[in-house]
């Protein structure tokens, strides 16, 4: 998987990309509108991360040159400007996604996994850890072939924990990831760790492992390790 | 009221006290004008009278009219005029008179000439004028009302649609105001200054966007640097003391750029560059964010109770909408106690939301203050953008307390 990063800010580019690298993918990164515009031009990427301000332009317009050029990949917008209008625009225009400043690693890689689902037209929703199998489309989780019942916001965390295998995640990145934008919400963690308890009780029911670790009380951390 | 119906009662006003004093001046100079005009009648008639004695001796007599006769010496030196009522044979009724005697020698004898001559009565004379009077407003009132409406339809035309056009301006859709070209000067003048004062408004409002935009863009990017490299530290084998403090850092980036963008939602709020989109109806809003924050609710173990005795809408943007509404509720979650209660209260002009919680946390007037802290956690700023948020759409937001803390939103009834 190649993907181009179009960001401006150096200390952001590197950070993305030696995620993303360690994540086992192929990143590629320019730094103003106009390098953007040639490699979207030249090359072919599956998922393109877009800052909307550039210091030569808007980042709205390469969304032309990438439905021209790379109309297969997929694109997420990240820009610092909280507004539903820009969100709107950059999404009506094509774009796969949109993410806000500052936003999550284990975030960003969560949409980039759904934006790459949701491009593989005919190839496998499944995602699978071991025993614990997840289909997208359905929506469901299966355990060892057994159907197991999760609420909506169980399946979110138990899908944001797959996803984010062997990553640490505190328990802020959780409800940031289930808030979105009413982030302020999250007074106190307390019902991150009621639902990861259900979780965790619903998966040992049908015989699953118990592969969520409490890192210090203060995170999680999914893995077999 | 309207200019054209102030100049109308002015103009009435006006005309009404002109036209009195005028009737008045009228009454006295007609007056007069007749009295001379008798005056002078009378002197021909002697005049033809004291040709007729010179000539035939014959002395005229014709009551009441004319009374010639002869005297025996000369008693009077000069003309005499005076008013006198005669009773008029025909219906008794006494018309007023003017009578004029004198004494004159003709052929050397000294004979009396007595004249009368009917004048007009008072009560006629101010019937007459008042009719003039009366159909001289009637009339000036009429013709001044079909040039007012021509008016209205040519020249006050452009200036009401030019009005209408800068009452539905607003620089957030980013137009240009094109005000339509009059020819009145005065009109024009206006159009010009309005024009350049909007030019000079637009400049103001575009930089403050401007400003806006960047704030949030120059502060965000940053902020991401340190958050993206602070949990890149989290993943790697560090101590409990070391997880700890990364932790408490990334809450207090997090506080930092959540305050950042709340500040700058403020000043979106403030410079109106949300656009009232369409109708919400503030019923759907409220049960989506209760669903959404269902496990919330269920954290604290809260009852959540929704009355609807009618549906609140307004025209808002659907992004201050959801935040007015998640502000509120989560301020009702937060400032709760374990195993209290929401109640929620909608009907056509009020939104009522009351939570259970500690004994008045905050005074009721510095509730809305930004930065007052209920508890330490939270940034003071939700209930702030919550007051801004009422303040720019016609609400008036209210915090009582009692058992319940409660929020009450009204609309506040549109003068006309």
């Amino acid at each position: 998987m190649k993907i181009l990063i179009v960001e401006d800010e150096p200390g952001l580019q590197t950070a993305m990309c030696s995620f993303l690298e360690k994540e086992d993918y192929i990143c590629e990164s320019a730094n103003s509108f106009q390098k953007a515009n040639e490699k979207i031009s030249l090359y072919e990427y599956d998922i393109i991360l877009l800052d909307i301000t550039l210091p030569d332009g808007n980042g709205l317009g390469l969304i032309e040159t990438v439905k021209a050029h790379n109309p297969m990949s997929g694109l997420i917008i990240i820009s610092a400007k909280n507004s539903l209008d820009d969100k709107i625009n950059g999404l009506d225009l094509g774009a796969d996604d949109y993410l806000t400043k500052p936003f999550q690693l284990s975030e960003l890689n969560s949409r980039i996994k759904a934006v790459i689902r949701r491009r593989q037209f005919g190839g496998s929703k499944l995602i699978r850890f071991n025993e614990i199998s997840v289909d997208t489309d359905s929506k469901s989780v299966h355990v060892h072939g057994q159907e197991i019942r999760l609420t909506k916001k169980e399946y979110d965390i138990l899908l944001f924990f797959i996803i984010n295998k062997n990553r640490v995640l505190t328990k802020a990145a959780i409800a940031e990831h289930l808030w979105e934008d009413n982030i302020d919400m999250a007074d106190n963690y307390d019902f991150i760790y009621i639902h990861v308890n259900n979780i965790r009780k619903k998966i040992e029911s049908f015989g699953g492992t118990d592969y969520l670790k409490t890192i210090y009380g203060m995170g999680y951390k999914f893995t077999d390790r | 009221m309207k200019f054209l119906k102030r100049i109308n009662r002015n103009y009435l006003w006006l005309f009404t006290s002109i036209l009195l004093v005028l009737s008045l001046a009228e009454f006295v100079v007609l007056k007069y004008i007749m009295l001379e005009e008798t005056k002078e009648s009378f002197y021909d008639q002697e005049n033809l009278i004291i040709k007729q004695v010179k000539e035939t001796g014959e002395t005229p007599n014709i009551f009441p009219i004319v009374e010639v006769k002869k005297v025996s010496r000369l008693s009077m030196n000069r003309p005499l005029f005076r008013e006198i009522f005669v009773e008029d044979e025909t219906d008794g009724e006494l018309e007023p008179f003017l009578e004029y005697s004198n004494q004159v020698e003709i052929n050397d004898e000294v004979y009396f000439i007595r004249l009368r001559h009917s004048v007009v009565e008072n009560d006629d004379l101010m019937i007459l004028i008042a009719w003039t009077f009366f159909i001289l407003l009637i009339s000036t009132l009429g013709i001044s009302y079909l040039i007012n409406r021509r008016l209205n339809k040519t020249v006050w035309a452009d200036f009401e649609e030019n009005l209408r056009i800068m009452e539905s301006f607003s620089f957030s859709r980013n137009e240009n105001l094109q005000l339509i070209k009059t020819t009145t000067e005065e009109f024009e003048r206006l159009n010009t200054v309005v024009g350049s004062l909007t030019k000079r408004l637009e400049a103001d409002y575009l930089a403050q966007k401007e400003f806006t935009e960047n704030a949030s863009h120059e502060i965000q990017t940053p902020l991401s640097v340190v958050l993206l490299n602070l949990e890149e530290i989290l993943q790697q084998e560090i101590n409990k003391e070391t997880f700890e403090r990364v932790v408490s850092t990334i809450d207090a980036v997090k506080r930092l750029s959540s305050l950042n963008q709340s500040l700058i939602l403020i000043a979106k709020i403030e410079n109106q560059q949300f656009i009232p989109e369409k109708v919400q109806s503030f019923n759907t809003t409220l049960k989506q964010k209760t669903e959404e924050f269902a496990s919330l609710f269920e954290s604290k173990n809260l009852t959540l109770e929704i009355e609807e005795e009618g549906v609140f809408e307004m025209n808002m943007h659907g992004q201050l909408a959801d935040i007015l509404i998640a502000n509120l509720l989560s301020n009702g979650i937060n400032h709760n106690i374990t195993g209290g209660s929401v109640y929620i209260y909608l009907k056509e002009n009020e939104i009522r939301i009351c939570n259970t919680g500690k004994p008045n946390a905050l005074g009721n007037d510095t509730i809305f203050n930004r930065f007052t802290k209920g508890n330490e956690k939270s940034y003071g700023l939700g209930l702030a953008i919550v007051k801004k948020i009422c303040d720019t759409h016609h609400l008036k937001i209210q915090y009582t307390h009692d058992e319940f803390h409660c929020f009450t939103i009204f609309k506040i009834p549109l003068e006309s």
